[in-house]
């Protein structure tokens, strides 16, 4: 045995060029799955950060009838006291806010904006103290400075702000009708903007302070909503499940719903995009075992007169298969370090820095809740089986064509162009 | 001689009806002036045909329709024009139903969803489910006397009882004759105006004038309008009580 590791070794070295072209070719297979496999992971992951950290939150308490009506976004249908609910949760340790989302007509005068227009838009009232430990919008300000309570001040998502030309300290009207019905119009300056990395949010963002939309839209204290914050490493189903307990077992009055049932519609993308990923990874891993393959069979059959005359010396042919099998694992094992060392330099760059794709995202919709950098992260299982895959696999395409090889006469062998 | 008594008598019985009429009016409260306006809008029965003419910043659009009345609660509408063709709309008591004939879909609007807008115009579903008791939902007070299109029109103000109406302020004013709505202005609590309706064309059907061109300008859009064309309208006529049904809105 120890022989044939000297052998196959020896052949490593002495055929210095093609274990290099063949090991790099595996390198190269290698690296790119890492790396293929790790944006797409990190995209995975970031998305559903960015849910949780600016659009659905971990959970939500919300009305029952809320939930069935959310697209019509009734005022109606509210959440009495939700302060009550936000101070029992704080003394369970849960950080939570209320808000209350209501549609509008965004009304925006030539004085500010050059000319007159309007557009319907979803608004976002918040709590400008208890938001911030639910939501991260405080890392996101560019621009100004959030709402404070009690006044008439707006912050927009800076995508929103540039589609419409808006600036800080421009003033606009919402007009929309209130708890029961009727009309109301509100002028709002706008005082921040925020750059959200959830594309969503980004283009859609207008908050305003809660109590002042309370005031205007005679909610007497209500919120459509409750946000909760949980950490991230939660079981979220168990913790909505405590969650409905503590507040409202029977489930009558208040409905606990995790972010993952708030975000279906993504949810579902990013299921789909899943079997898209397998198909991506799928090909990316044919084309490593491709190439491998392609340089193994070309090295076996280049060595075809060398196999011949081991075996006219005596060799038997179990130790040759052993031995060239050995060898292509040598290549193998070379090609699959140096692809891990290099998928991992690369992802090293993908997950501190990232691709971007701004102006890709910036006027397109890919379901992905990720505003520019694209970031890899990091999967040990991933870089594992890279490694074993490229490995063994060298290891099995060596062994079809030295078998192959081995069924031939000695003189053939030896007489093989 | 007796000629010359029977032009007195005349002259005097004129000026008895103009002060009695005056002082008839004159004691007219706010309340009987909307039950009058509130009368005048509610029929029987009636059939009309006219056309929708929505002005935006996009442009001019038209839709056709013909429409079914009965009492202050029942009506169906179904839109004749080329891109709404066998749309209808149906409201009873309290409800709203849409007919989309392509998708063969029947949708009943409930809450928010009667806020929406018909069509693209200025009017909502909501603004045609509006019921016609106005002093249910409104406390009303006479502001005083002003002319509007050369008729002589009583001044009213709305104010909101509940905050189930649409408009929390309403300015409206009422023919001193013919009780009919000439102008109205539409604000929010503060006393913001929303939206302004003028007739501009009126009709008499059956002893009653009657708007014939409405325009209804939404006064924070700007550009945006919607004019309501009445060009055939019958009052008291005989309906099948079917036209009211969901049944025949599927047909």
């Amino acid at each position: 045995m120890r022989f044939i590791i000297s052998l196959a070794l020896k052949n490593l070295t002495r055929y210095k060029r093609r274990t290099i072209i063949t090991a790099v070719a595996i390198a190269v297979g290698l690296m790119m799955y890492i790396v293929v496999d790790s944006i797409l992971l990190g995209a995975e992951f970031e998305s559903m950060r960015n849910l949780r950290w600016y659009e659905t939150a971990s959970a939500r308490i919300m009305h029952p009838d809320y939930w069935e009506e959310r697209l019509m976004r009734p005022l109606d249908i509210s959440i009495d006291d939700p302060n009550t609910i936000v101070d029992a949760l704080r003394k369970e340790g849960i950080a939570a806010a209320p808000r209350t989302m209501f549609s509008a007509d965004l009304i925006l005068y030539s004085d500010d904006f050059g000319e007159d227009g309007n557009m319907p838009v979803q608004v976002t009232a918040v709590d400008p103290e208890l938001d911030n430990t639910v939501f991260r919008f405080e890392d996101t300000l560019i621009e100004g400075r959030f709402v404070e309570s009690g006044t008439n001040e707006l912050v927009i998502g800076s995508w929103f702000a540039e589609d419409i030309g808006a600036k800080v300290g421009y003033w606009v009207t919402l007009v929309t009708r209130g708890n029961g019905g009727f009309y109301e119009a509100m002028d709002m300056q706008i005082v921040g903007i925020v750059n959200c990395p959830n594309p969503n949010v980004n283009r859609t963002l207008l908050m305003v302070p809660i109590d002042t939309i309370g005031d205007y839209l005679a909610m007497e204290g209500a919120a459509t909503e409750i946000n909760i914050a949980l950490p991230e490493n939660a079981e979220i189903a168990e913790e909505v499940a405590r969650i409905q307990q503590l507040i409202d077992p029977s489930g009558n009055d208040l409905l606990v719903v995790s972010w993952d049932d708030l975000a279906r519609d993504y949810v579902a993308l990013a299921e789909a995009k899943r079997g898209g990923t397998g198909m991506i990874l799928f090909l990316v891993f044919i084309i490593a075992a491709v190439g491998i393959s392609n340089t193994m069979l070309m090295a076996i059959y280049e060595r075809i007169r060398e196999l011949g005359m081991m075996r006219a010396l005596g060799m038997n042919d179990r130790s040759i298969q052993l031995a060239f099998m050995v060898e292509a694992g040598g290549i193998g094992l070379i090609g699959s370090t140096i692809g891990v060392l290099l998928g991992i330099a690369i992802n090293f760059y993908m997950v501190n820095v990232g691709i971007d794709f701004g102006l890709l995202m910036r006027d397109m919709d890919m379901g992905y809740r990720i505003q520019s950098s694209f970031r890899g992260t990091w999967s040990p299982s991933t870089i594992i089986t890279a490694f074993f895959f490229g490995s063994i696999l060298s290891m099995l395409v060596a062994w079809i064509p030295t078998r192959r090889a081995l069924k031939m006469d000695i003189p053939s062998c030896l007489r093989h162009q | 001689m007796y000629r010359s008594n029977n032009m007195k008598i005349r002259m005097m019985a004129i000026v008895v009806v103009a002060l009695v009429s005056i002082a008839t009016v004159g004691a007219m409260t706010a309340e009987d002036i909307v039950r009058q306006m509130d009368a005048l809008e509610t029929f029987e029965t009636s059939y009309a045909e006219g056309e929708i003419v929505t002005t935006d910043r996009f442009g001019v659009k038209t839709s056709t329709f013909r429409s079914w009345s009965r009492g202050a609660y029942d009506s169906l509408i179904e839109f004749t024009s080329v891109a709404e063709r066998g749309q209808k709309v149906l409201r009873t008591e309290g409800e709203l139903y849409l007919f989309y004939p392509d998708a063969e879909e029947l949708i009943r609007l409930q809450g928010a969803a009667l806020r929406q807008s018909m069509l693209g115009s200025d009017i909502s579903y909501e603004d045609m489910t509006g019921e016609k008791d106005t002093l249910s939902q409104y406390e009303v007070k006479l502001l005083g006397n002003e002319r509007i299109s050369g008729r002589d029109c009583f001044v009213l103000e709305f104010a909101a009882k509940t905050r189930t109406v649409a408009y929390p302020m309403q300015k409206v004013w009422v023919d001193t004759g013919t009780y009919m709505v000439w102008k109205g202005e539409f604000s929010t609590k503060a006393g913001r105006l929303l939206k302004e309706m003028a007739v501009l064309e009126t009709m008499t059907v059956d002893n009653r004038t009657l708007p014939k061109i409405t325009k209804i300008s939404d006064k924070m859009k700007r550009d945006s309008a919607t004019e309501m064309r009445l060009t055939h309208l019958d009052i008291d006529v005989d309906l099948d009580p079917v036209i009211f049904t969901l049944q025949n809105l599927t047909w």
